[in-house]
Formats: C-alpha cells, sequence, structure tokens
C-alpha cells in the first residue's frame, strides 16, 4: 500500500515536472524543472530496487547535466528576452503527443505479457560484471566516445579555428 | 580442346565488356595510355577465344546453348539470354574481331595527334562496341539480337559524332542514328509480333509462311536502315565524319554487316517467307545497281568506299533473298576483310595527304609502297578480279541469283559488277598512279601501327576465298567451286571495268564527256533531289500536321502536366522551411501514420 | 506499481517531450525535451529489468545515460556556436538547412 501511494506521488511529480519543463517560458525555469524530473525519476530508481542506477542518475544528470546546461544558458543569454523559450503550433503537437499515448497506452493494457513477477534485483556486482565481461567491448566503444565528445566540444567551440563555418562577425 | 566452347564464347564476350565498364568507370585509367593497352588487349583476347572457337566448330557438333531465364513474371522467364554457339556465331565472331583487333591496332597509330582524353573515350567506345557486336553475334534468340542491335547503334552514333566540336560530325551522328532507330522499330514491331505468333523470341519456333512473311518483313525494315540498303541508305555516306578506323570498322566491315547476320539467323523464318526473300532479291540488286552509280562520281575516298559499301550490301542481301544462305554470308565475310583493308588504306593515305579529297591525291604508289600493295590487293577483290577473295564470294552469289534463269536482277547485279570494277579503278589511278600535287607531294609512308594491321587484313582478302569449304562446313551446307558461264562472264566484266577506267582516267581527273552528265546529275544528287522533293511535298506538310498536334495536344497536355508540377512545387516548397522542429514534425506525424496503419490492418 | 504503471508513466513522459520538442524554437529548449524522452526510455529499461529480474536493463541504461550525456555536451557546444553566429539561439533562425 505505502508502495503504491509512493509511486503515485513520485510518478505525479515526474509528470508535473515535465509538463512544466515542456510549457517553460523561461530557460532558466526549464532546466531547474528538469532536475525536478531527474531527481524524482532517480527515486523511482530505488523504488525499482535499482539504487546505484539512482545513484548514477543523479551524479551524471542532476550533478553534470543539470550544470552544464544552466552554464549553456547562462552562456548564451545576453538579455531577459532571450532566455525566453518561444512556443509555437501548440495545438497540433499537443494532439499528436495525445494520440500517441494514447495509441501507447492500449498496446500497454492490452499486451498480455506485462504482468510479470517480481524477481530478485539486479546488484551492482551483477553489472560490473556484466559490464566488463559480456558489454566489455560497448564498454570500451563508450570510453572511445566520451573522450572524442570532449575533443569533439573543445574543436567546436574554439574560438581561434581556422576553418570556422560561420563567419564570427555575423 | 584447351578450353570448353562456353568458356571461350564467355571470354570474347566479358573481356571487352569488362573493359569497357572499367574504363567507363576509372577516369584515371581512361585518360592515359592505359586505355589504348587496355582496349587492344581486350580485343586481342577475343579474338583468340575466336580463334579457338572456330577451330572447335570445325568438327561437326551440335550448338551449343547457355541460357538464363529472364524476364520472370510469376515463375514464367518472358524471355532467355545468354549464348549459342554454331558455326554461324562462330565464324561472325571470328570476322568481328578480327577486324576490330585489326582497326584497333591501326587506331593507335591514326589517333595518335588526338589528346589521351580523347584516346581514351575513343577506344572505351571501341571496347564497348566490340562487346555489343559480341552480344549480338551469341544471341540465342531475336530478343538478345536486338539488344546487341541497339547498343551497336549506340556506340555506332558515339563513333561518328567522334569530332562532336564538329557541326557536320555531330549532324551525321545524329541522321545516323535517327535513319537506323526509324528502321529499328520495324525490328521491334517484328519482335512483339514474332512473340505473339510463337510465344517466343526464338527464331527457329514452328512459324506458318503467312506469318512469318510478315514478321521477316518487319525484321527487314530494320535491316534496310542498319545495312543502308535503299532508300534507307542515306546515312552512310555521312557517317564517313567518323574518324576513318570507325568507318572501316562499323560502317564496312561488321556494324553494317549486322544486318545481313540478321537474315542469316533468323533464317529459319526467312527461308518460309518467299514474298520477303523475293522483295529483298529486288531490293538488294537495285541498292547494288543504284550505290555503285553514285560511287562512280565520288571525288572523296570515304565517300567513293562507302556507296561501294552500300553496293556490296546490296549484293548480299540479293543473294539472302535468292535463297543463297552460304553466299550472303561468304560475301560478307570476304567484304568484311577487303573493305576493311581498303577503309584502313584510306586512312593511311588521308595521314598522309591530310585531305579526303581525291584530285589532292596521286604519285602515291612511289612514296607509300606497302599502302599501296595492300590497298591493291583489297581492290581487285572488290573489283572481283579471278583468284581473289571477293570473286569467290561475287561468283557464288550471281550464281545463286542466275540459278532460277536469267532475270532483271541478275543483269542489274552483272552492271553493278563491272561499274565496281570501273570506279575502283579510278580510284587506284588518281589516288596512287596519277601525278602527284602539291599536297600529296609531301606524304611519306605510314608508321608501323598502321602498316601491320594492312597487311594483317591483306592475307584474308587475299586467301579467304579458297577456304569457301570451311565456311560450308561450319554452316552445314557443302560447297564446291565451279566456273561456271556466269562466273567467267562476271570476271570478264570486272577485267573490262578495270581496263575501261585506266583508258578513260589514265591521263586525266575529269570524267569523259559520255558520263559528264550522268555525273552532273549525280554530284547534284538525285537522291538527294529526291528526298528533298519528296521532303517538301510530303514530308514537310506531313510534318506540319504533326508538328501541329504535337505543338497543341501533346505538348499542350505536357505542359499542362507540368505547369501543374511547377505550381504544386511552389506550393509544396514551402514546407521546406530549414527549421528542425518541423522536420521533427513530419517524422512524427509519418511514424504515427505507419503505426496507425498498422494498427488498423 | 506493476510493470504496466512503469511504462504507462514512461509513455507520458516521452509524450511530453515529444510535445516539448514540437513546440520548442529554443534550441536550449529542444535540449531539454529530449532529455525527457530519453528520460522515459531509462525507465523503460529499468522497470523491465526489474520485473524481469535481469541485470541487463540497468547495464543498458548505464549507457544510455552515458550516451545522453554525450548527446548534451554536443547539443550544448552547438547551441553555443549558433548563439555566437547569430546572437540568438533560437532555432527558427538556423533555417540554412533550406539552402
Amino acid at each position: 500500500m505505502i508502495e503504491q501511494v509512493g509511486f503515485g506521488l513520485v510518478a505525479g511529480c515526474i509528470v508535473l515536472a515535465a509538463l512544466l519543463v515542456a510549457r517553460a517560458k523561461n530557460a532558466i525555469h526549464g532546466v531547474l524543472w528538469l532536475g525536478v524530473v531527474l531527481g524524482a525519476t532517480a527515486v523511482l530508481y530505488v523504488m525499482l530496487r535499482a539504487p546505484f542506477l539512482a545513484g548514477i542518475q543523479l551524479l551524471l544528470y542532476v550533478g553534470g547535466v543539470m550544470t552544464l546546461m544552466i552554464l549553456g544558458v547562462m552562456l548564451t543569454r545576453h538579455d531577459q528576452h532571450e532566455a525566453a523559450l518561444e512556443r509555437k503550433r501548440p495545438w497540433l503537437a499537443g494532439v499528436l503527443s495525445l494520440f500517441l499515448l494514447g495509441m501507447l497506452v492500449t498496446a500497454i493494457q492490452t499486451s498480455p505479457e506485462l504482468h510479470a513477477s517480481e524477481a530478485a534485483p539486479a546488484t551492482v556486482k551483477d553489472i560490473g560484471r556484466s559490464l566488463l565481461t559480456e558489454h566489455v567491448l560497448a564498454f570500451e566503444a563508450l570510453s572511445l566516445l566520451l573522450l572524442a565528445t570532449m575533443i569533439g566540444a573543445i574543436v567546436l567551440l574554439r574560438r581561434d579555428r581556422p576553418d570556422r563555418l560561420v563567419e564570427e562577425s555575423r | 580442346m584447351l578450353a570448353s566452347p562456353v568458356s571461350l564464347a564467355l571470354t570474347a564476350l566479358l573481356a571487352p565488356g569488362a573493359v569497357a565498364l572499367l574504363l567507363a568507370v576509372a577516369t584515371p585509367l581512361r585518360n592515359r595510355k592505359s586505355a589504348i593497352v587496355l582496349s587492344v588487349l581486350a580485343a586481342l583476347s577475343s579474338l583468340v577465344a575466336a580463334i579457338l572457337l572456330v577451330k572447335g566448330q570445325l568438327t561437326p557438333t551440335p550448338p551449343q546453348l547457355l541460357t538464363v531465364p529472364w524476364l520472370l513474371q510469376g515463375g514464367v522467364p518472358f524471355a532467355e539470354i545468354g549464348l549459342r554457339i554454331d558455326g554461324i556465331s562462330a565464324s561472325m565472331l571470328l570476322v568481328v574481331t578480327f577486324v576490330a583487333s585489326c582497326v584497333q591496332i591501326f587506331s593507335v597509330g591514326y589517333m595518335h595527334d588526338e589528346s589521351p582524353p580523347a584516346q581514351g573515350r575513343y577506344f572505351t567506345y571501341h571496347s564497348l562496341f566490340l562487346t555489343a557486336m559480341n552480344i549480338l553475334v551469341l544471341a540465342p534468340n531475336l530478343l538478345q539480337l536486338f539488344l546487341g542491335w541497339e547498343l551497336v547503334g549506340v556506340t555506332s552514333y558515339l563513333l561518328i559524332g567522334y569530332y562532336y566540336r564538329k557541326p557536320s560530325a555531330a549532324k551525321a551522328a545524329v541522321k545516323a542514328f535517327w535513319v537506323t532507330k526509324f528502321a529499328d522499330m520495324g525490328l521491334l514491331i517484328g519482335l512483339l509480333v514474332l512473340r505473339s505468333k510463337t510465344g517466343s523470341f526464338d527464331w527457329d519456333a514452328t512459324i506458318t509462311p503467312q506469318a512469318a512473311n510478315l514478321v521477316t518483313l518487319l525484321l527487314f525494315v530494320a535491316v534496310m536502315g542498319k545495312s543502308a540498303q535503299f532508300p534507307l541508305h542515306i546515312w552512310l555516306p555521312d557517317a564517313m565524319e567518323g574518324p576513318t578506323p570507325v568507318s572501316a570498322l562499323l560502317h564496312a566491315a561488321t556494324m553494317v554487316a549486322a544486318g545481313v547476320f540478321l537474315i542469316v539467323r533468323g533464317w529459319p523464318l526467312f527461308e518460309l517467307a518467299h514474298s520477303t526473300r523475293a522483295f529483298m532479291l529486288g531490293l538488294g540488286s537495285v541498292t547494288a545497281l543504284l550505290a555503285a552509280t553514285m560511287a562512280l562520281f565520288q571525288n572523296d575516298i570515304k565517300k567513293v568506299l562507302a556507296y561501294s559499301t552500300c553496293s556490296q550490301l546490296g549484293y548480299m542481301i540479293a543473294a539472302l533473298g535468292a535463297g543463297s544462305l552460304l553466299g550472303g554470308f561468304f560475301h560478307l565475310t570476304t567484304h568484311a576483310f577487303f573493305k576493311a583493308l581498303l577503309f584502313l588504306g584510306a586512312g593511311s593515305v588521308i595521314h598522309a595527304v591530310h585531305s579526303n579529297d581525291l584530285r589532292d591525291m596521286g604519285g602515291l604508289a612511289r612514296k607509300m609502297p606497302v599502302t599501296t600493295l595492300t590497298f591493291v590487293i583489297g581492290a581487285l577483290s572488290l573489283a572481283g578480279l579471278p583468284g581473289l577473295a571477293g570473286f569467290f564470294s561475287k561468283d557464288l552469289i550471281l550464281e545463286a541469283v542466275g540459278e532460277h534463269g536469267f532475270s532483271l536482277w541478275l543483269v542489274l547485279l552483272l552492271v553493278s559488277a563491272f561499274l565496281t570494277a570501273f570506279y575502283m579503278g579510278r580510284l587506284l589511278l588518281r589516288v596512287f598512279f596519277a601525278p602527284a600535287t602539291e599536297k600529296s607531294s609531301h606524304a611519306h609512308e605510314s608508321g608501323g601501327f598502321l602498316l601491320l594491321p594492312l597487311g594483317l587484313l591483306a592475307v584474308p582478302a587475299l586467301a579467304t576465298g579458297y577456304f569457301g569449304g570451311m565456311f560450308g562446313q561450319l554452316y552445314g551446307t557443302a560447297y564446291h567451286f565451279h566456273l561456271g558461264n556466269i562466273g567467267i562472264l562476271a570476271a570478264g566484266l570486272g577485267v573490262l571495268g578495270l581496263l575501261l577506267s585506266y583508258v578513260l582516267y589514265r591521263h586525266r581527273a575529269e570524267h569523259p564527256a559520255l558520263l559528264a552528265p550522268l555525273g552532273r546529275l549525280i554530284e547534284h544528287g538525285p537522291m538527294d533531289r529526291l528526298y528533298e522533293g519528296g521532303f517538301h511535298r510530303v514530308a514537310l506538310p506531313f510534318a506540319a500536321l504533326v508538328g501541329w498536334i504535337d505543338r497543341y495536344l501533346v505538348d499542350g497536355v505536357m505542359n499542362l502536366t507540368g505547369l501543374a508540377f511547377i505550381v504544386s512545387g511552389q506550393k509544396i516548397r514551402r514546407i521546406q522551411t530549414g527549421i528542425a522542429t518541423d522536420y521533427v514534425l513530419a517524422t512524427v506525424g509519418g511514424v504515427l501514420a505507419l503505426l496507425l496503419y498498422g494498427v488498423m490492418r | 506499481m506493476t510493470l504496466g504503471l512503469c511504462l504507462i508513466l514512461s509513455a507520458a513522459l516521452f509524450c511530453i517531450g515529444l510535445y516539448g520538442l514540437l513546440t520548442h524554437r529554443h534550441a536550449i529548449g529542444l535540449l531539454l525535451s529530449l532529455e525527457l524522452m530519453a528520460n522515459a526510455t531509462n525507465i523503460n529499461l529499468i522497470a523491465f529489468s526489474r520485473f524481469r529480474g535481469d541485470s541487463m536493463g540497468q547495464v543498458f541504461a548505464l549507457f544510455s545515460i552515458a550516451l545522453t550525456v554525450t548527446e548534451v555536451v554536443v547539443g550544448l557546444a552547438i547551441v553555443i556556436l549558433l548563439h555566437r553566429a547569430y546572437r540568438d539561439a533560437r532555432v527558427g533562425r538556423a533555417s540554412e538547412f533550406r539552402h
């Protein structure tokens, strides 16, 4: 019972905060509400017996991504006007999204295999072993990708790049 | 036996094909000397394969077929493509690859002054031509033959228009293309009729004589175009705008003979079609005579040879019309050799004198001994001097035509044999033995690349006549040479023609008084006049009518359609906003629509 | 709390993200929406892992999170570049795809 209420609360938080992200008029507000979504998701992970993932979520998302986002907004904001997030055609987007939601919910409801019983949760040990045995190639590839991203971001943002695609002066 | 006939035939087909493809794709290869090396090597390997193939066919073997189903319609093939190896295709393959090899080697020297990319283009076309010709020759049915037929048409267009910066060459290429394409409609319709009557594209399917007449008549229209028969011969003289080796290969030895080959291949059909064959006999004889007359008054060395080609093709058609398969094909073979030799000789002369005009030539016998010797061999062979190749094949034709008794067609052919000797005599005298002119006095003998093919071709031009038995064997028909009255008469007429030309043109370039009016008439071009008259009276009003329909009805519909597309395009263009989210919206919409469709099903 | 409920939550989050993606014109807004959608998929992975008793889902969620981080980094770099180029990070201005 207490679990049900907890899930309801967390889910409500996530959906509400997500809606506020989607409808945010101010970029900083949007980023902050995204932080709420991500944090609530971390709580949900704990409830789903995935505490390791919850930690990662907090560390990477709330700690890393959020900071980056805020920095990004700060770097690109020069006046109040630009922090404002413009929106367009909300009706069409709303109808399309609701339509997709309807289809997904119907699919979930009518799927027979979803009422699986709970099983023993995976431990950090399992995850670590799996990462370094079965998925070691993907793991290494990912580390390469992270390195490439780092270099890429530096190269993209270098100010003295000679082959600048778009002229600085514009 | 080193290799199976099928693998040999595949080699002959694929070696030039691979080279043509490679050179077409790989520009760096094409723009260097490597194009020449590859192309010549491919031609030579085809030639070796063809020689081995013919060697294998000398012992009687049943025809070998290698076919792949093509255009499957519900598991049932619409047609087949592949190879058919028998005496006919093997011997034709030998002729084609031999002449092609000679011409390509000749071209190495002849095209030497062109820029490397232009040479690469030239040799790429040559490889493509050889591939197309081999597809045609090895065709197991009429559909594949049609494919090769159209392909050689395209390469002919490309090679006539090789000097595409020259307006006359570009025009000639288009003219050749249109005239032959117009005629090819006959082949296409004939194919469809054949398919509807017999259910296949095979030439040996059972068919009623009536249907055979219809089909062969339609096929013959295409032959008239490709083999330059009156009145569709008009493109061939203009096609001489191409480089001379091209004229030798395509417009004398092989491509124009493809029409004759089509009849040989489709013989089971043509044998039944008596009406078509009667028509062929008449038309061939008339073409032989008319073209020979026109050749008499040309001053361009290549045009003389071009009209001569028309005339000789007329002989072959007449032979087939008279029912002599061997006569037609034998003459095709000997003609391919000596006419290619003559054209290459003419190329050597043109290369030395830098002019096509007979009046610029003269006195070349001393300066160019090898060219002269080989050219004389070719010319005498064409004139039908006894003992040379042309004599035997021409004799076979005349015997076949004369078999059914004395007829008008025989007279026409005999007269044109006389005329052939006459104009060849004139050509020889003017080019080699007349006093030297300003231009020809600086001429000197050509290099080895030009002389080697001349030597190579002179051998069969001399000696093919003695291998009639071998051809008979390849064809499964007996061949015995016997000198009948007609043969003696033809030989006599040939010698008479040569002597007469010697008497008349020994000391002067102009035509004698007796022939002058005829010459003037032909110089003004009776055919051109006829065409012009027909053009103004009939064709132009018709064209105007068609043009009106085209402009206001067809084009109207087309323009409306086009306009609709333009307008809708301009409207639709607004969709392309260039804004990323709009594209996302479109993608999401599409995915959702697909999902919905999937659910609904 | 069942698998079905988790999936519905994830679906809702995904659709909200989609809505944001379709409506926002500002590049930052688009990135935020993309984060929402990525988060929705992660919830799915974890939920399946939980109810199937398979560690695979968590491993993949881990990968997914790392990938999302790289996506954010590159995305933000592009946003900053856009801003430098146009003095404005609204995607609507960056309609050079059109040309």
